[in-house]
């Protein structure tokens, strides 16, 4: 892994990552939370807490507001922040944290869970 | 830029603090184990690999029927083929194959939502989530093309995918001129994932 954070200055408005032309079977995550947060997000929806299609929604939301804002205003660009920002979205708008809720794997009748 | 890196460092170590606490949280709610994460992750980088989709590829290359099925109907194809395709939800479902072939070449991307075509190609690289790749590949492919090393004939059609919730695009590369004689392992090598994202040409040597 070492290297990974050579490019730590890639400005995505300047051009292409310097990896871009030379990338062959490079290290997706550059740090362990990114891989942590890739997991999370993946096992949440593997095991039916809500659909994949939600947690895309979410960080097509946080890129889409990233790219939106001016470009002073805005923080540097990394994807594994939208990502995580996602996230804590889905598992907010799900309600996985609030008191009663309940496993899929725990409803009843395969009924989603209303509140 | 220097002083910039101050910064980025505080917020990767914000970044890596929420991930370890909502992993706690959930842990601590019962919604997940702490073994959970894990053995998703395990999962994924031991079977979902390019391996996958280099055996879509070399089929594609050497049995002209799974070559036409394969762009009819991708999830027909793959399902033929033994691989560990299986716990869908964030993936292999709506997998779809464009092949390159004389006058066409393809180019897939996506930048936004996370729909690489996961099961076949393995976790995207680094680069290929950047948005100016994705506005650039979509606006100036040709340009894109032979920066990357991969310039396109004048009469070749270029035509980019971009993959979705809906379709997760991914390519079969043109197969090399002058591997008729080889074995399935040494055509599989000349497949990188590169090459089926269309950024690249199988064969083509660094």
């Amino acid at each position: 892994m070492s290297g990974d954070h050579e490019h730590d200055d890639y400005d995505p408005e300047a051009g292409f990552h310097p990896s871009c032309v030379s990338d062959q079977a490079r290290p997706t995550f550059d740090a362990d939370w990114q891989r942590r947060a890739f997991g999370l997000a993946v096992a949440l929806s593997e095991f039916g807490h809500y659909p994949w299609d939600a947690f895309q929604k979410e960080l097509i939301g946080s890129i889409g507001s990233w790219q939106d804002a001016p470009a002073d205003a805005r923080g540097r660009w990394e994807y594994y922040q939208h990502w995580v920002a996602a996230l804590s979205s889905v598992v907010d708008r799900n309600g996985l944290l609030e008191e009663g809720y309940v496993n899929p794997e725990d409803r009843e009748g395969g009924v989603q869970h209303a509140g | 830029m220097t002083a910039e890196f101050g910064y980025s460092a505080d917020r990767e170590e914000a970044s890596a603090a929420q991930v370890r606490a909502l992993e706690a949280l959930l842990i601590e709610k019962g919604i997940i184990t702490s073994g959970t994460v894990d053995k998703v992750l395990g999962y994924f980088e031991s079977e979902m690999t390019p391996l996958n989709g280099r055996k879509i590829v070399v089929k594609a290359w050497t049995d002209p029927e799974f070559a036409e099925l394969v762009v009819r109907d991708t999830p027909a194809a793959v399902a033929q083929l033994d691989l560990p395709i299986g716990m869908a939800g964030a993936e292999g479902e709506h997998l779809a194959a464009v092949a390159n072939g004389p006058g066409v070449h393809n180019v897939v991307i996506c930048t936004l939502c996370s729909c690489f075509p996961w099961p076949v190609l393995g976790l995207p690289p680094y680069w290929y989530k950047d948005p100016v790749f994705r506005s650039r590949a979509a606006r100036e492919p040709r340009v894109v093309l032979a920066e990357l090393g991969v310039p396109i004939p004048d009469d070749t059609e270029v035509r980019v995918w971009d993959s979705s919730g809906h379709s997760r695009w991914f390519v079969i590369p043109e197969r090399p001129a002058g591997t008729d004689g080889m074995s399935d392992d040494e055509l599989a090598a000349l497949v990188t994932t590169e090459s089926m994202m269309g950024v690249a040409l199988a064969g083509a040597s660094r």
